[in-house]
């Protein structure tokens, strides 16, 4: 739950999305849900050159199993709280 | 049988005689050449002339090759049933003429004449069509003059031969035989030109031949004059009537079927007339073109065409009435006026039909050049339409090329527009096929799956950082965090809603929609829950094996499975702590106390308590430094969780319960915390090994937010004892070196966190800590530390500043304080005093070296880097509080020293050897500081 929390604090936040398919995709992100699929609007794929496929495309879903990872914005994560999320996580193993 | 004293001829009879070689025997005496190839030939036939063949077909005309240029529009407008007939007509006219053409014929042959009459009269009504039948427009002939008795088609062969034995010439004959073989061809519909001419050349026989009989020939050709004549009267109401379009016709029609050799053998006057009429038709209608050219509108054509015919009525009126007065059978104008007539008619029956513009033409009697016409008239009438827009705008050339484009633009933007709306419309309906694919409940019932896994049991707790990060944006925000962005649910759970958006309008809704959705949820969980028991069904639950519960629960599965509890490192971290823990009980509760009082006290007793048991121990490693300290931050948070879920005060022995579990975990933190360890227990002591590490420096002001004022001091005295041993002062020289090393970074970064964390905690104790405790606690640095390198770092001099500024506070105070026991004691003024003057004289040799900007490896060299002002600054803050605090003595040894550093700020200022306006002004600032705190100012100073 806690990334699931983490995202939801960053809803219309500009975020760069790595695909296991080698695919980054950069867009505003819309809504996540507890499955962390991601919906994202606006969306620009980085290597356009390599998915020409992908440049009418203007938003998406994707699938919280098929990402890799997320880049955050920094400016939009309060590392400090996010550690203490952490710890609070890490205090309650039951809730795993 | 003679009828009238001839001899007597039985056709069939003499044909067979012919069969039989007695005709020739019996009465054909002198037609020898029947007779070549005999005895009696005379030779004759060798001396014939055989050659000059080559003008036959001239004569007789040719049977060869005909041309294609009939006329059959004729024909084919004649489409109605009641015309059908009538092409027959012209050749029942016939008969008369052949009889007529016999010379022995007398006047009481009249009856076939008269019977031809009467049959005639039942055409010749006033209609027009009667009219064109008598025309028998086929006989094209324009030497009009001589058609009078034009063919003897019905007149046998052998009648002929018979009748006129000695006066036929071979000619004759063969044209009674051509006749003949005309017969056979009469009720064909093709042959009328070709027939016609032969008929024509068969009157020049019979004329030549009929000189011999001019009586009969004249009184025969009175009579039919008088019948045509009478006939043509009828006619000329409705001829001129017609007139127009019979000379527009006419015209056509010369263009379009001239009649095979017409030219050569019609050269009358009567002809040259038609050819001037041609002529003027054709002048007529080039007016009418041009005239078109300014017309574009139907009406006005009409009109002008109404103009013509009335001037062309008037125009012909004279050569009509030539026409009238020939003494010859039907005119050839008269005979195309039957027939143009009859295609006018048609035309009148197919004119309701056509468009207006078909109309007009045929009006003009353009028939044939209607294509050409309309072609013309339509690029008249375009070129009349950029006229008249010209006209209409009356605007310059180029104001009308700006309009055209602009016009242009429009018309191509809204075909954009249009074709993009287009596009979007197809678009949505084409995605408009899953529209309402899912009802409302598939929708519910998906919600309701998605929502049950996130109720939780503690909705705060579970969305602990999308929580305390909307109330910290809030805060930020300025806004009130009286919303709680948890949607609670009875006691059962709730649903933690995280941030809230920012300009969703669909959002109330759906929240709303999930709370029904959830509290549906929690009640018929409920409800089961209660037929479970009455049921008592529970005991059966698993019986069969267990089902696989929330596979679909969010968190990914754990690869690690670490045992929290048997970890090594926490357990030597608690063993660690148990042993820390059996100091303090050593120590006791008076622990406490014992931190309250002064510095210079608790330093000696602690000096007593380390001789007695002090246990010396290897100082902290960093793993158990991270490991205790993420003890702490545990407890830490454990702490601030408590806070926040403090008990209403209403409720007392909650807030007894309260009160008892904060303790015990604020006395656990302080027993992590390692404060209580004796002194000289390690190097460095484990409460400063804590501080080494960012994530500790940090920790400081949260953890000591809920330490009492007992506490506090205690740790500070502790800070303050072992100050020279934190890092950031060992580590101080690395920030002497050049920026861009990993070391200077990382004591810039350390630096930093702990005047942000470590200074910040203890500044409320300073500031709110009296001249006595300043005292102890400047002492206690003296003592316990290397002052001089203290001094040369910048936690260092920040600790001193703190302290003398708040003595300056409590100096200031002195003078206009009302409250007695606020009063420092004379005695405490007297130990402070001591202790400025111990650190001002310790202090005195380093005073130039204390500044960064003096200790970088430039300054060895004998030049000062530029841009070291903001990291002096600290400096010159601290030597002005020193000043302040300093007497007159003191005050010039420090003018003394520092007369080189004050000098070269406020030379380097005033001269503008410094890189912008900024740096000038940071310069003079801190000199301004230390002067000012002196009684004087940068001003002063004369270059």
């Amino acid at each position: 739950m806690l990334i699931f929390s983490v995202f939801k604090t960053l809803t219309d936040q500009q975020v760069i999305v790595e695909l296991k398919n080698d695919l980054s995709i950069t867009g505003v992100l819309k809504s996540v849900d507890q499955f962390l699929n991601i919906r994202l609007d606006n969306i620009k794929v980085l290597d356009e050159a390599r998915h020409p496929h992908m440049m009418a495309v203007k938003n998406c879903f994707i699938r919280g199993s098929v990402v890799r990872y997320v880049q955050l914005p920094a400016e939009h994560v309060d590392t400090q709280l996010l550690e203490d999320a952490t710890r609070r996580e890490a205090q309650n193993p039951n809730k795993r | 049988m003679s009828f009238f004293g001839f001899e007597e001829t039985d056709l069939e009879k003499e044909k067979q005689q012919f069969l039989h070689g007695q005709l020739r025997s019996s009465d054909t005496d002198d037609l020898t050449v029947y007779t070549w190839g005999e005895e009696s030939y005379d030779g004759l036939g060798d001396a014939l002339e055989e050659g000059g063949d080559e003008r036959n077909n001239e004569t007789f005309g040719s049977t060869g090759t005909v041309g294609k240029d009939f006329d059959f529009s004729a024909a084919t407008l004649s489409g109605s049933e009641n015309l059908q007939p009538k092409p027959s007509q012209p050749y029942n006219d016939q008969p008369l003429k052949s009889y007529a053409s016999r010379p022995s014929e007398s006047q009481v042959t009249r009856p076939p004449a008269a019977s031809h009459v009467s049959l005639e009269s039942i055409w010749d009504d006033n209609s027009p069509f009667s009219l064109r039948m008598n025309g028998a427009g086929r006989t094209s002939s324009p030497s009009s003059g001589r058609v009078q008795s034009p063919s003897t088609l019905q007149q046998p062969i052998g009648h002929g031969m018979k009748q006129q034995p000695g006066t036929r010439t071979l000619q004759e004959i063969e044209a009674e035989m051509r006749a003949a073989a005309e017969r056979t061809r009469e009720h064909t519909l093709q042959r009328q030109l070709l027939q016609q001419q032969q008929h024509r050349r068969e009157e020049e026989e019979y004329r030549r031949q009929q000189q011999q009989q001019q009586q009969e020939m004249e009184l025969e050709l009175l009579q039919r004059q008088r019948f045509l004549q009478q006939q043509q009267e009828q006619q000329l109401q409705l001829q001129r009537l017609q007139q127009q379009q019979i000379l527009q016709q006419r015209e056509q029609q010369h263009h379009r079927t001239p009649p095979p050799r017409m030219l050569p053998v019609s050269q009358s006057p009567r002809f040259l007339e038609h050819q001037r009429l041609l002529l003027l038709q054709q002048q007529q209608e080039q007016q009418e073109l041009l005239r078109l050219q300014q017309l574009e509108e139907q009406l006005r054509i009409e009109d002008l065409e109404r103009q013509m015919r009335a001037q062309q009525i008037s125009h012909h009126g004279g050569s009509h009435l030539d026409h009238d007065r020939h003494p010859s059978g039907p005119t050839l104008a008269d005979m195309e006026a039957l027939q143009l007539l009859q295609q006018q008619q048609q035309r009148e029956i197919l004119r309701g039909s056509q468009s207006p513009t078909k109309h007009s033409a045929h009006d003009n009697g353009l028939y044939m050049q209607q294509p050409n016409i309309q072609l013309q008239q339509r690029l008249l009438s375009e070129l009349a339409n950029t006229e008249f827009l010209r006209e209409m705008q009356g605007l310059s050339q180029a104001d009308q090329e700006v309009l055209r484009a602009e016009a242009m633009r429009k018309i191509l933007e809204t075909e954009k527009m249009e074709e993009k709306r287009r596009r979007k419309a197809a678009k949505i309906a084409h995605m408009s096929r899953y529209n309402d694919i899912m009802t409302q409940s598939d929708k519910d019932f998906i919600t309701r799956i998605q929502v049950s896994q996130l109720v939780t049991q503690d909705p705060y707790a579970d969305d602990f950082y999308a929580q305390v990060y909307g109330a910290i944006m809030r805060s930020r925000m300025g806004l009130g965090s009286d919303d709680e962005r948890v949607l609670k649910f009875g006691t059962s759970g709730g649903i933690g809603l995280g941030v809230p958006q920012r300009g969703a309008n669909r959002r109330p809704n759906a929240m709303q929609r999930m709370q029904q959705q959830v509290e549906r949820i929690v009640s018929n969980a409920r409800r089961r829950e209660e037929e479970k028991g009455l049921h008592s069904l529970h005991s059966l639950q698993g019986a069969l094996g267990k089902t696989s519960g929330r596979s679909y629960k969010a968190a990914p599965r754990q690869l690690l499975q670490v045992d929290s509890n048997s970890s090594p490192t926490l357990s030597h971290a608690q063993t660690h702590g148990h042993i820390s823990h059996q100091n303090d009980n050593s120590s006791g509760d008076d622990a406490a106390a014992e931190a309250a009082k002064l510095g210079r006290e608790a330093l000696g007793e602690q000096h007593n308590a380390e001789t007695s048991d002090l246990v010396r121990k290897d100082p902290l490693s960093r793993k158990e430094v991270l490991v205790t300290l993420e003890a702490l931050y545990d407890l830490v948070l454990q702490l601030e969780q408590l806070k926040r879920n403090q008990a209403p005060p209403e409720d007392e022995q909650a807030t007894a319960e309260w009160q008892n579990e904060f303790k015990s975990v604020l006395d656990q933190t302080w027993v992590l915390l390692k404060v209580m360890v004796p002194l000289a227990t390690s190097d460095p002591h484990p409460f400063i090994s804590i501080l080494s590490i960012a994530k500790g420096k940090k920790l400081l002001p949260r953890l000591t937010r809920h330490l009492d004022n007992q506490r506090m001091l205690t740790l500070l005295t502790l800070l303050i004892a072992c100050f020279s041993q934190l890092d950031v002062i060992r580590n101080a020289p690395f920030l002497d070196n050049p920026e861009d090393t990993p070391d200077h970074s990382e004591v810039e970064r350390q630096t930093q966190a702990f005047l942000s964390g470590v200074i910040q905690s203890i500044l409320p104790i300073i500031a709110k800590g009296s001249l006595r405790l300043i005292s102890g606690l400047l002492g206690l640095l003296l003592d316990r530390n290397d002052v001089v390198a203290i001094a040369k770092t910048r936690p260092g001099l920040a600790l001193l500043t703190l302290l003398l500024t708040r003595v300056e506070v409590i100096k200031e105070s002195l003078h206009n304080a009302t409250n007695i026991e606020e009063l420092p004691s004379p005695e405490d003024a007297e130990q402070w005093q001591l202790m400025f003057d111990h650190l001002f004289q310790l202090l005195t040799p380093h005073f130039p070296f204390l500044f960064p900007s003096s200790r970088t490896i430039d300054a060895a060299a004998g030049h000062i880097k530029p841009g070291m002002d903001a990291p002096d600054q600290p400096v010159w803050q601290f030597l002005a509080a020193l000043a302040l605090h300093a007497v007159t003595e003191q005050h010039q040894i420090l003018v003394t020293l520092l007369r080189d550093k004050v000098l070269d700020n406020v030379v380097s200022a005033k001269k503008g050897w410094v890189a912008d306006e900024e740096e000038r002004h940071a310069k003079l600032a801190n000199v301004d500081l230390f002067l000012h705190a002196l009684g004087l100012d940068s001003s002063q100073i004369a270059m």
